[in-house]
């Protein structure tokens, strides 16, 4: 079964690091979020190979299903598709290569050289495993980490609120589409407030060209 | 099925590809399964519908027409298969497999029957919900990858349309992992054995006086987790005829009738309005494959409303004969498969019922709906639920001594429960709709007013 796994694993990765490589080399931008939700799914197949199956799931509902989905509506509601037509790669491509793996690996060497690694790390004696179901991220939520648990829903609130004013247009400045026959009732209206006394007869035929420029516009 | 096939063949293969060939037969059941489940819903939509409109609809091809999917099928498969000149041509081509896809992985944790269940996945629900909300990827590819000004409206709208009733839908099904205490799909029918209203609480008095035809071992029921005891049970404990079920079904079904694009909710492929939506630029086998996603898709979130709210695959008696042992448990296990089929089917029926009495709904109308409407609701529902589960299970020291039930039977405590939650849900339903129904406030004075030149 290990061989199987390792196998599996081994898989998984390539579709991972596959499915990246060509979100940051495609042209077409929409191909490059297919690519993204490509290789969100490797992880969330990762996840799973782990055994942890909530955060898998959690990984395909929150990044596939919404994430993913949000980009494709900001992409397509965009108008510009015109970055297919841009050059991916400057002349200097691999300063900008060099410099970012430098720093990473500044960052993982260290890691991976010091750190002491037990594989496959020992079970807990009498305990069950630290992350593997709901139930215990949701105790650890409401109980050991509740303040950073607070604090990022303070932060999404804010964040959602920001959003509210930064979409919010004045009510001065809103400008309603009115259906056709509230067009037709407003022009009448307004007709009849110019025509301080209407006599019933012109009232009558007064209506009918502005029902037929309502039904213009 | 893994045991089965390690007993005919064990000794011939290594034990992981018995293990895949055990999980390729059941992926093979489940699909074809679902699948002939879609030819018979699509005839039987074409003559129910028909028959609600007072035509024949059809019935040439076989007895009562009952052939015609097969013939449609056959003339599916012959269409030229049309991709347009300026279509992006892979993501036009992928579109229909991711469409579908997601739908048939969501099978794979229904429990069709009484030990008949593929997979026991302990999050099931969240699966279930993120695995659908996959299958926007592939609507929102279909409507891009046509190139089509039509394709893309429907897309847009089929996602926005899937991305807010996946609040209301989930919420609802979080009323239910408040009441089961858990994500699995596999213990819901067990736990809605029982009677209507009072559940598995009416426990036997006298365990040697009991038949095992009334009454059957329950291990995991309000008021006593984890403790096995005799219980009254016709296998009609489920959900719905509690108040807190009934509000969470009606909610989760109408968000379920939104996801699945029937037809009050049809409005990413309005036809009268941009032709078929993201199908617009489809034909021959593509086409059938997003029409296969969508019965597909109806089929099970019935079966997943069947098994949260409806008993799943519980009936009356199923628990008797699998009580009898020997062979009986095979017939227990068919029973269980026919009650829960014969729940999808009614469910299935009332969607093309609502298809024949309601026109289309408009779009603000549709996010007010969820907004609005569903959403309190569901909000509402989950404070009953937990309620329902602190007046079943919890004992005084949970309470903290602000209710003390320690003394009382578990069918008095389901019954204070179920009291006390349908007041709430009955008030609380009443109230919203009453907001919901009051008059719009003027928002436009008439002096503002101006048409657009």
């Amino acid at each position: 079964m290990n061989t199987l796994i390792t196998v599996l694993f081994l898989i998984f990765a390539a579709i991972i690091l596959a499915s990246a490589i060509m979100t940051v080399t495609v042209k077409n931008i929409v191909h490059a979020a297919l690519w993204l939700i490509s290789s969100f799914f490797g992880v969330g197949a990762l996840y799973l190979l782990m055994e942890a199956e909530f955060l898998g799931v959690a990984q395909v509902l929150i990044y596939v299903g919404a994430v993913s989905i949000l980009i494709l509506f900001a992409i397509m509601l965009t108008r510009d598709l015109e970055g297919s037509q841009n050059r991916q790669l400057t002349p200097r491509w691999w300063i900008a290569l060099i410099v970012p793996a430098a720093l990473f690996s500044l960052l993982i060497v260290p890691t991976v050289m010091t750190h002491a690694w037990q594989l496959p790390p020992p079970p807990p004696a009498g305990q069950p495993p630290a992350i593997s179901g709901a139930q215990q991220i949701g105790a650890a939520f409401m109980r050991e980490y509740l303040l950073p648990f607070e604090v990022a829903a303070i932060l999404l609130t804010v964040a959602m609120i920001g959003a509210i004013v930064v979409a919010f247009e004045e009510r001065e400045r809103r400008r309603r589409v009115l259906t056709l026959a509230e067009q037709v009732r407003l022009r009448q209206r307004q007709q009849q407030r110019q025509q301080p006394a209407p006599r019933p007869e012109p009232a009558a035929t007064a209506v009918q060209p502005s029902e037929a420029t309502g039904s213009e516009t | 099925m893994t045991d089965i096939l390690r007993s005919w063949i064990g000794g011939a293969l290594p034990d992981w590809l018995i293990v895949l060939i055990a999980y390729l037969l059941v992926t093979l059941i489940v699909l074809f399964y679902a699948v002939g489940n879609f030819i018979m819903m699509v005839w039987a939509e074409r003559r129910v519908i028909a028959r609600m409109q007072d035509r024949l609809g059809p019935n040439r091809v076989g007895p009562a027409g009952l052939l015609q999917p097969i013939a449609d099928a056959v003339k599916m498969f012959t269409k030229e298969d049309i991709v347009p000149r300026n279509a992006d041509r892979w993501v036009h081509l992928l579109a229909p497999i991711v469409a579908l896809a997601p739908v048939a992985m969501m099978l794979a944790v229904v429990p069709w029957g009484r030990g008949w269940e593929p997979i026991d996945l302990n999050v099931a629900l969240l699966y279930i919900v993120a695995v659908s909300a996959v299958s926007g990827v592939g609507l929102m590819m279909a409507g891009w990858g046509s190139n089509n000004k039509f394709a893309l409206l429907g897309a847009m709208r089929a996602v926005a349309q899937l991305v807010s009733y996946e609040i209301p839908a989930v919420t609802a099904l979080l009323t239910v992992v408040v009441l089961a205490g858990g994500m699995s799909l596999l213990d819901l029918p067990y736990m809605q054995a029982g009677v209507p209203i009072m559940g598995a609480t009416i426990l036997c008095g006298d365990p040697a006086g009991c038949s095992p035809l009334l009454y059957s071992t329950v291990t995991s029921f309000p008021g006593s987790p984890n403790e096995p005891v005799q219980a009254l049970d016709l296998g009609l404990g489920w959900w719905v005829f509690t108040p807190v079920g009934f509000l969470g079904f009606l909610v989760f079904f109408i968000a379920a009738l939104a996801e699945g694009e029937r037809t009050p909710f049809d409005i990413p492929e309005a036809d009268s309005e941009i032709v078929a939506g993201y199908m617009t630029e489809y034909s021959g086998m593509k086409f059938a494959t997003f029409y296969i996603a969508q019965y597909i898709l109806n089929f099970a979130l019935s079966a997943l409303a069947a098994t949260a709210f409806l008993g799943g695959w519980q009936g009356p008696g199923v628990a008797a004969l699998a009580n009898m042992g020997g062979p009986w448990v095979h017939v227990a296990a068919a029973l269980s498969a026919f009650y829960l089929l014969a729940k999808i089917w009614i469910l299935f029926f009332v969607m093309i019922w609502l298809r024949g009495a309601f026109p289309r709904l408009r779009v603000d109308q549709l996010m007010d709906f969820a907004w609005k409407l569903l959403l309190p609701l569901a909000l509402v529902n989950i404070v009953s639920a937990s309620l329902m589960v602190g007046l079943t299970q919890w004992t005084s020291a949970q309470w903290g001594g602000l209710v003390n039930l320690d003394g009382f039977a578990p069918w008095q405590r389901q019954l204070i429960a179920v009291l006390v939650t349908a007041i709430i849900n009955i008030a609380a339903a009443y109230w919203i709709l009453a907001i919901n129904q009051r008059p719009r406030e003027a928002e436009w004075d008439e002096e503002e007013l101006v048409i657009a030149p």
